[in-house]
């Protein structure tokens, strides 16, 4: 295991790990992240980080911000992040079933633009639970 | 290196996590009034001794509590501002801390407390912002100040008053959120500053902090080439930059507002300390008059009885 992983949020270190292989949700899609990758920066879109240790891949969403990768270590600068520890499932399946409606029946563009924000967190979020599941 | 910035302030002052003079001074009580009472109370009543006996010793319970009440913040906050490095320290590592940095229109963030009584790092950070802007200050330079917390308002508003873009207070009381910092920033952000300075005191221990100037560009791709060893992944390179140095704002203001505020309350212990202390000297002093002009009293009763007695008998 040759990357070294962390992940920042103000609130602190929320993950700093070794890990094999990242996936990062950039703003132009997923992008992977393996040994001895070229010095990068990245914005990171509201999404779900994947990092895989081992053969096992862990799920962590993450709420927008920074990725930057140097000399294999790989720094994840975020407005928040969450695990599937952090997250109880009901929950996260309840809001995320709010959140699409909300989005489905805004009217005003400026609503749609808030449900979207909160559509993309809460989706983040499911997906994090789901994949815990499978 | 300190002292010096204190007088010649070369631009060199605004290195970050600089030396500077540890800001820790004790509150000076003001005593005065007490003072006069201890040195004419050999003649007074002593019921006047006794009040002020009294208002000492309550003085000194009152800064006592909040001492304490500054010691248990301070060890929330101490753990808030380790937490709150973690995001600002590797951006400081990957766009570099400019103190030289030159720009055309700078806005300066003075950070301070909501309240007094917390020793001198309000002043210092006053200081330093004057003497920041009067050495940035040139013939085609514009600057303007956004002011954080009451305190640096009321002593700015003084002499810089026409700076003044605009004031955000209330930062103290309930933890500030990322995305109350992050909505700071933005209005920082209206100023279309070309170099932001963060003024603020960094917390290094209980007893000291750290005056420190925090700049941030408002573009970070003109940041001396520190970026150019990356790739930038994403086709537009101008905004993604830009996105940059926005985090970059509000992750630097966030820690800033987390160590201030944490050197706030450390600050606010040692200087309630020493008024503590300074009440009980106080009290020792008064007490000791107190019993010298009761005991003075005495005698002089017992005197004029015996000699009465004297008198009469002979």
């Amino acid at each position: 295991m040759v990357l070294q992983v962390s992940v920042m949020t103000p609130d602190g270190i929320f993950w700093d790990n070794k890990a094999e292989e990242v996936i990062l949700p950039t703003n132009t899609g997923q992008m992977g992240v393996l040994a001895n990758h070229a010095p990068l920066i990245t914005a990171l879109d509201v999404g779900v980080t994947l990092i895989r240790t081992d053969k096992k891949w862990t799920p962590l969403a993450v709420m927008g911000g920074f990725a930057l990768v140097k000399q294999n270590q790989i720094t994840i600068l975020v407005n928040g992040a969450e695990s599937a520890d952090t997250l109880q499932s009901e929950k996260v399946e309840a809001s995320f079933e709010e959140a699409k409606n909300q989005l489905e029946n805004a009217e005003s563009e400026k609503q749609r633009v808030d449900a979207l924000f909160q559509f993309k967190r809460a989706r983040a979020r499911y997906q994090v639970i789901k994949q815990l599941v499978n | 290196m300190l002292r010096r910035a204190g007088h010649s302030l070369g631009s060199r002052l605004c290195q970050r996590q600089g030396q500077l003079e540890p800001a820790v001074q004790g509150l000076k009580p003001s005593f005065a009034v007490a003072e006069e009472a201890v040195e004419g109370a050999r003649d007074a009543s002593t019921l006047l001794v006794k009040q002020r006996m009294k208002s000492v010793a309550n003085i000194g319970k009152i800064t006592k509590a909040m001492k304490m009440v500054a010691a248990s913040k301070m060890r929330s906050a101490q753990v808030n501002t380790m937490n709150s490095r973690g995001i600002a320290e590797p951006l400081l590592k990957l766009l570099g801390d400019l103190p030289d940095a030159q720009g055309k229109k700078n806005v300066y963030v003075p950070i301070t407390s909501d309240k007094g009584l917390c020793g001198g790092i309000n002043t210092t950070v006053c200081k330093y912002t004057r003497a920041s802007i009067k050495a940035e200050d040139g013939e085609d330079k514009e600057h303007s100040i956004v002011v954080l917390g009451e305190k640096g308002r009321s002593q700015l508003q003084r002499d810089l008053r026409a700076s003044i873009h605009s004031t955000v207070a209330d930062t103290g009381k309930v933890r500030v959120t990322f995305a109350q910092a992050a909505a700071i920033a933005d209005g920082i952000n209206t100023t279309e500053f070309d170099v932001a300075r963060l003024i603020f005191n960094r917390f290094h221990s209980a007893i000291s902090y750290k005056p420190t100037i925090a700049t941030s560009l408002e573009k970070e791709a003109e940041a001396g080439g520190l970026l150019d060893q990356y790739e930038i992944e994403g086709p537009d390179r101008a905004e993604l930059l830009q996105n940059l140095s926005e985090f970059n704002l509000a992750s630097t203001l966030y820690n800033a507002l987390m160590e201030n505020n944490c050197s706030e309350q450390a600050s606010r212990m040692a200087a309630m300390e020493s008024s503590t202390k300074n009440a009980e000297e106080m009290l020792g002093k008064l007490t000791l008059t107190y019993n010298r002009t009761r005991q003075a009293t005495i005698t002089t009763e017992l005197i004029e009885i015996i000699s009465g007695a004297t008198a009469l008998a002979g």
